[in-house]
């Protein structure tokens, strides 16, 4: 679990000066993430240590997000006057991001799921 | 009296130290991964939206200001950073059902991710809401984590981020299903993929639970919406807002 943990940090570290030094656009922990993911890639392997810590990660992701989230009550009186205007927002785009993306797979993939079918009838 | 005064002594010492907001932050989502448990993994019963609620109360019943709160809760909000880095390792396996599919994904996840940045802003924009709330609406279908990361980079409110985050991820685990029977999508990692394009770490976690393949497809969606979010959303931004 330490290994592992200690691992995540130096990532996370490296991605935090990174970030400082010469992309300062992206936040560092997503630049650590894509580092860890490039080295994942060359040694083709994740060790035990690691998928422990991301394990335990993935698990109480939510968890991490609720300090933050609880500063909701310092926007409650903007909310509650812009509250239609938010809900409508997020039902909106969420459903037209699920029909512009599934369409969009749709389209593109037609050939490959003809093909497969085919194989699957075989 | 002498008791009444020591109890005072305590409540003082307890909301002065970290001790309190770590303890009602764990024990508030301990009970909403109870209930969501309860629930039989109901969507609409979600932890995180249950546990910011309980210490949203409880903070405002005791009048605590939430400067303090979230001084004792940083070492929880810490961590985020260190999750966001170890989500390398569901999209490393990720990678590896991909097949020859790459472009197609990659194509369908930009023409999803710029859906949902317009349409929120548009929807906003048109019943009038304000700038602080159209700003934190631009990240708001990448996985939280990065989406908070990208907020604080272009200025806007990561409170509201997350929030928007947290109830997109919600919206989209209840209502893509259906929509995308409507559509007459039946291959697995499809509906996976659009639903992490979609719906993030809720829909994502939804979609494990339906169907391996449509999860493993789920997470790399996701995984890479955050990344390329992370990289375009400011330029994006920044163009919208000249």
């Amino acid at each position: 679990m330490v290994a592992g943990l200690v691992q995540i940090l130096l990532f996370q570290g490296l991605g935090e000066l990174i970030s400082k030094l010469l992309l300062p656009t992206l936040p560092g922990p997503v630049i650590g993430l894509v580092i860890l993911l490039i080295w994942l890639i060359v040694r083709k392997e994740i060790s035990p240590a690691l998928l422990l810590v991301s394990n335990g990660f993935s698990q109480y992701f939510g968890l991490l997000f609720v300090p933050a989230a609880t500063g909701v009550v310092l926007f409650l009186p903007q909310i509650k006057a812009h509250a239609w205007a938010i809900i409508l927002a997020l039902v909106g785009s969420v459903v037209l991001t699920i029909i512009a993306s599934a369409l969009a797979l749709k389209l593109m993939t037609k050939e490959e799921l003809i093909n497969s079918e085919r194989l699957s009838n075989e | 009296m002498n008791e009444r005064h020591s109890i005072v002594e305590i409540w003082v010492y307890l909301s002065g130290s970290p001790l309190l907001a770590l303890l009602i932050t764990l024990a508030a989502y301990q009970l909403g991964l109870f209930l969501y448990q309860q629930s039989k993994q109901n969507a609409l019963v979600n932890p995180v939206a249950i546990a910011v609620i309980l210490v949203a109360s409880f903070i405002q019943l005791i009048e605590m200001p939430y400067s303090t709160y979230f001084e004792g809760a940083q070492f929880i909000h810490f961590l985020l950073g260190s999750a966001t880095v170890s989500l390398a390792i569901p999209i490393y396996r990720g990678l590896s059902s991909l097949h020859q599919r790459w472009g197609p994904l990659l194509i369908s996840l930009m023409i999803g991710g710029l859906t949902s940045i317009l349409s929120a802003v548009g929807i906003a924009k048109l019943f009038g809401a304000d700038q602080t709330i159209i700003g934190a609406l631009f990240p708001k279908s990448v996985t939280a984590p990065i989406a908070m990361g990208i907020a604080e980079r272009i200025g806007v409110s990561p409170t509201l981020t997350a929030i928007f985050a947290v109830l997109t991820g919600i919206l989209g685990a209840i209502l893509a299903p259906s929509i995308l029977n409507l559509l007459g999508m039946k291959n697995w990692w499809q509906r996976g993929f659009t639903i992490g394009i979609a719906a993030h770490g809720i829909g994502t976690s939804r979609a494990f639970s339906v169907n391996q393949e449509a999860g493993a497809y789920a997470s790399l969606a996701m995984g890479l919406h955050g990344i390329i979010g992370a990289i375009l959303i400011p330029i994006l931004y920044h163009l919208m807002n000249r």
